[in-house]
């Protein structure tokens, strides 16, 4: 049986419940979702879901999710992943600003199980790499060149990109004797 | 002194606030009809200045609607025995201090703590009020990022922090009055100001040059003057909200003073005054609002 998705509810949480405001109350949002980010198995998600905020203001939103997701992607919780729970609605504005002027992107899901969306900002030539894969579900490197009509390694280095960023995951596999294959798939 | 209590009706009595020295003074507010939270917060930030310069600090007031909105904006509890004053203010505290309007008193604040707790009440007073929850979210927004703008760098040693003022109009005062509500947001604070702030940052050298150039180089999104990544976006959303709102946002530091609409920004130079002072303007688009006929 699968286990659980792992969801921190920010407002269910004693940091100010509806109305998330300020970088000190962010960086305490942070450092719990931190503590919910190491106590994760490895290639584990964490939803952070946020539908129950009315209120996210650019400071908190930057501390609390620009500055974490710039920490999961430079590998500081190895291999973990943050999906953001949250609707389309004005509160992503904030996360959107601080993940763009940070270049980075995290997943978001209307709910747990949906089909994910980017908040932030990855280049476009990643878009269709990232398009293609959550497509498939999971999909081996040179599966994923033949689709778009680009060299092993060129395909490799994209998605790569991809993986540091926090948005697929990869499986290595050992191919003919002495060789790797990899595989990406999605993480929603 | 103009009928308005503003931001730029104090410029006079900031630019001769500059050259006390020991001597008594006595702000004549007598002209003043009309207050609104960046007059208010500009004078309180004024007396600040003034208090430790001057032997006495004198405040007058005339008629009675001024005095009785600065006693219910919480001015003389924070300066009454500070300032000396003509207007009998044990008197006006027997009235109802509650206004209608008033969404959050002259507050002075130090510390970034305190700032859920003024932005949660904001946001019930605005509930009950009947305000959608987009517009709620916009003023309170714009109230956070100012007042955290405020805290981080309007509190030096000794200094008095900073103040903020939020009131609701049921008509728009900003400009020609006409049909509509408006909120106005402002905050005051005595710190190093934009310029300084930004000088700290090389890379922002070129803008800093004027105070003026560095209002508008702050404006802008993700610059600060630490230039870690992440910062300086909340004043840019601010405008973006203001700006949406066909509102406007005025920021004065030393002798700049900007203010930035959706479409352009203007500039002009003031008297030179230590701290920065903001000025939100948020109008409100009411909903089946009757369109207004013209009989002219």
């Amino acid at each position: 049986m699968a286990e659980a998705p792992q969801v921190f509810e920010v407002a269910g949480g004693d940091f100010g419940g509806k109305l998330m405001v300020t970088r000190r109350t962010g960086r305490a949002v942070r450092e719990a979702l931190g503590d919910a980010l190491e106590a994760l198995p490895k290639g584990g998600v964490l939803y952070v879901d946020t539908r129950g905020v009315e209120l996210m203001d650019y400071s908190f939103a930057d501390e609390a999710l620009g500055v974490l997701v710039s920490r999961v992607a430079g590998g500081e919780y190895g291999e973990k992943y943050l999906i953001l729970v949250e609707e389309d609605r004005d509160l992503l504005e904030n996360v959107e600003a601080s993940l763009r002027q940070r270049s980075l992107a995290m997943m978001r899901v209307d709910e747990v199980g949906g089909e994910p969306e980017i908040v932030g900002n990855i280049p476009e030539h990643l878009s269709d790499t990232l398009r293609t894969i959550m497509d498939a579900g999971s999909i081996t490197n040179a599966d994923l060149a033949k689709k778009l009509g680009l060299n092993h390694t060129a395909m490799n280095n994209r998605a790569t990109r991809l993986v540091k960023l926090g948005l697929i995951h990869r499986k290595i596999e050992t191919a003919a004797p002495g060789g790797r294959q990899y595989t990406y798939e999605r993480i929603a | 002194m103009s009928g308005v209590l503003t931001m730029g009706s104090l410029d006079p009595a900031f630019g001769a606030a500059m050259d006390v020295d020991g001597e008594p003074v006595t702000l004549d507010l007598r002209s003043v009809e009309f207050v609104e939270p960046a007059g208010i917060c500009g004078l309180a930030a004024l007396l600040e200045f003034l208090i430790p310069r001057s032997e006495e600090v004198s405040v007058r007031l005339a008629g009675r609607d001024v005095p009785a909105y600065l006693e219910r904006m919480d001015f003389f509890r924070l300066f009454g025995d500070r300032v000396r004053t003509n207007v009998d203010v044990h008197a006006l505290e027997e009235r109802q201090r509650h206004n209608p309007g008033t969404l959050q008193e002259l507050v002075n604040f130090h510390t970034e703590e305190e700032i859920p707790g003024v932005v949660t009440r904001i946001s019930e007073i605005l509930e009950n009020k009947g305000y959608r929850l987009r517009e709620r979210v916009a003023i309170c927004s714009t109230l956070s990022e100012i007042c955290a703008n405020a805290a981080e760098h309007g509190s030096t040693d000794g200094g008095f922090g900073a103040f903020a003022a939020v009131q609701a109009y049921n008509h728009i005062v900003s400009g020609a009055r006409r049909r509509g509500e408006e909120v106005l947001v402002a905050i005051a604070d005595g710190g190093v100001g934009v310029r300084e702030t930004l000088s700290k940052n090389e890379k922002y050298a070129e803008h800093t040059t004027t105070d003026n150039d560095a209002i508008r180089c702050a404006m802008m999104m993700g610059v600060s003057g630490t230039g870690e990544l992440g910062r300086g976006g909340g004043l840019a959303l601010v405008a973006q909200i203001s700006g949406r709102a066909s509102g406007s946002l005025s920021l004065r530091s030393g002798s700049g003073r900007v203010t930035a609409y959706h479409d352009r920004k203007n500039s002009r130079t003031v008297p030179d005054f230590p701290g920065t002072f903001v000025r939100v303007s948020l109008p409100r688009k009411l909903e089946n609002a009757a369109p207004e006929i013209s009989l002219g």
